[in-house]
């Protein structure tokens, strides 16, 4: 496989996947652009590998991962508008609330967190091959997905009550 | 539940999702931007390394369609004077043995600044888009099949429309040429008996089935074709080939220097005798043979290599582009013989040679 048949059948999926991560356009589209240059650069690297499409997915995870707080911050502040691409809620208020909420939750869930709840309840994979793409093991997954879930759950509580 | 919520949200916030196209365009750019930086050699091409090492090359091979020149041309007594001034030396490395349907992958000028201080190679990338007199806007590598042409295939025609394609993109007069084959190749390999070359990485022939472990291999004429054909299944395609072709033309002239080929005049023209028959060369033979007597006029052999500066495919259009920052420039300090000074102040975009 080149390259140029990777990026035509993955990077769309892929940038999916980092608006995803990252909930944001913009943030998503550097991070997809990093990970794919090196991709671009290192492709003997990355074509030899088992699974392309899933080495790349590690990178990317990886990059999301450990991406420096500082210009992470920065750009969060530049911004301040929120998704305007979205549609309309169409149902009551509190549910529209609910909506939004859960994506601004998931946004102060811990980075690694957050990328197992992706690859879970996104990209429907099964844990090992999360483990594989997180480089953690399969326990390791359970455990950060259901303390993820456990943080959402909080979340909603303290909103009812 | 929390998790149907999740997915939910998951699917909702998808229109996000920005388009693909100005993104894999900014990718590319970037890419292009950052391998030109991390490169350290970028001469193109089978042939084209092979002969601009050294700038010897021309001379090495100049063409002997009728036996052996005699060896008062070879030690400079020939009645032409070398022409004064900037020199510029058109390589093409087919893609085949000719003429029909061969595009030149490899194409190459070689500028002899006025001052003979040392040999300069201009790459020209066979993927750049350029406007093809007659025939529009294409490849660079396709100027030479068009030239040829499909009712009387020759290859003085497609090399004949490859010079002027290459004289409109620079602006400089081309004063002489060479075309190499596969033949010319394996046949000069073998004559300096056999080539030396260390690859980095393994390399699996799609033509052959041949494979050439990563490691140092001595070559003969046939597995040197058969390496520098290798593209496909490489994974950064020509960039790959390029890197092959340079590391063989540095083992050729390592080779040719040891065997002590290059200042015998006696065994160049025996090895001009081998190669010669299928040598297409411009204008005409005596012109060619005179650039030998420019070698010990050089103060140095060693070449600088530089690319044409270009920037990657846009969404729209799949060619290399010149780039609109630097080839300008770059094009005037060559017209102009400057391409000293050019180098001296884009030193990130020089070559540097091993």
């Amino acid at each position: 496989m080149t390259y140029e048949e990777f990026a035509d059948a993955r990077l769309a999926p892929l940038l999916r996947y980092a608006v995803m991560l990252t909930g944001d356009p913009h943030q998503a589209q550097d991070l997809v652009q990093e990970t794919m240059v090196r991709v671009q650069l290192n492709w003997r690297r990355v074509a030899r590998a088992d699974s392309p499409e899933r080495y790349v997915r590690r990178m990317l995870t990886n990059q999301y991962v450990d991406w420096k707080r500082g210009s992470w911050m920065r750009r969060v502040l530049l911004r301040g508008e929120p998704d305007e691409s979205l549609p309309a809620p169409a149902d009551h208020a509190q549910s529209a609330v609910d909506r939004d909420q859960i994506w601004t939750w998931l946004s102060r869930l811990p980075r690694r967190q957050r990328a197992t709840l992706v690859l879970r309840y996104y990209e429907d994979l099964p844990d090992a091959e999360i483990a594989d793409i997180l480089g953690c093991a399969v326990g390791t997954v359970r455990s950060s997905i259901s303390r993820a879930l456990a943080t959402l759950r909080a979340e909603y509580v303290e909103v009812r009550s | 539940m929390i998790e149907d919520d999740l997915r939910a949200a998951f699917a909702r916030h998808e229109p996000l999702t920005p388009p693909t196209g100005p993104l894999r365009a900014a990718i590319d750019r970037l890419t292009i931007r950052r391998r030109r930086r991390r490169r350290r050699w970028q001469a193109g091409g089978t042939a084209l390394a092979l002969l601009g090492v050294l700038g010897l090359g021309v001379p090495l091979l100049t063409p002997e369609r009728g036996g052996p020149p005699p060896a008062a041309e070879l030690l400079g007594e020939s009645a032409r004077p070398v022409p004064p001034g900037a020199l510029n030396i058109l390589l093409l490395g087919l893609d085949g043995d000719g003429p029909a349907a061969t595009r030149a992958d490899a194409v190459l000028l070689v500028h002899i600044p006025a001052d003979r201080s040392r040999p300069y190679l201009v790459s020209l990338p066979r993927d750049l888009g350029v406007s093809v007199p007659g025939h529009g806007t294409d490849k660079l590598n396709s100027a030479f099949p068009s030239g040829v042409g499909s009712s009387r295939p020759e290859m003085t025609k497609g090399y004949d429309l490859t010079r002027r394609t290459v004289a409109e993109l620079t602006g400089v007069q081309v004063d002489a040429g060479v075309v190499l084959t596969y033949r010319v190749l394996s046949t000069l390999t073998d004559a300096v008996g056999g080539v030396p070359v260390c690859l980095p990485d393994q390399v699996r022939s799609v033509h052959t089935r041949r494979v050439f472990p990563a490691g140092c291999h001595r070559l003969d004429g046939a597995a040197s074709v058969d390496l520098l054909r290798q593209r496909y299944g490489l994974p950064e395609g020509s960039q790959d080939r390029d890197r092959n072709a340079r590391l063989f033309a540095a083992g050729l002239v390592r080779q040719a220097t040891d065997r002590g080929i290059l200042t015998d005049p006696v065994r160049l023209a025996k090895l001009l005798t081998v190669v010669g028959p299928d040598l297409v060369v411009s204008p005409d033979r005596a012109a060619v043979l005179n650039l030998l007597r420019l070698v010990p006029t050089l103060r140095t052999v060693e070449p600088v290599g530089l690319g044409l500066p270009v920037v990657g495919p846009t969404a729209r259009d799949r060619h290399l582009r010149v780039d609109p920052t630097f080839a300008p420039e770059f094009l005037r300090a060559l017209r102009e013989d400057r391409l000293g000074e050019w180098a001296d102040r884009h030193p990130a975009l020089v070559d540097v040679a091993r």
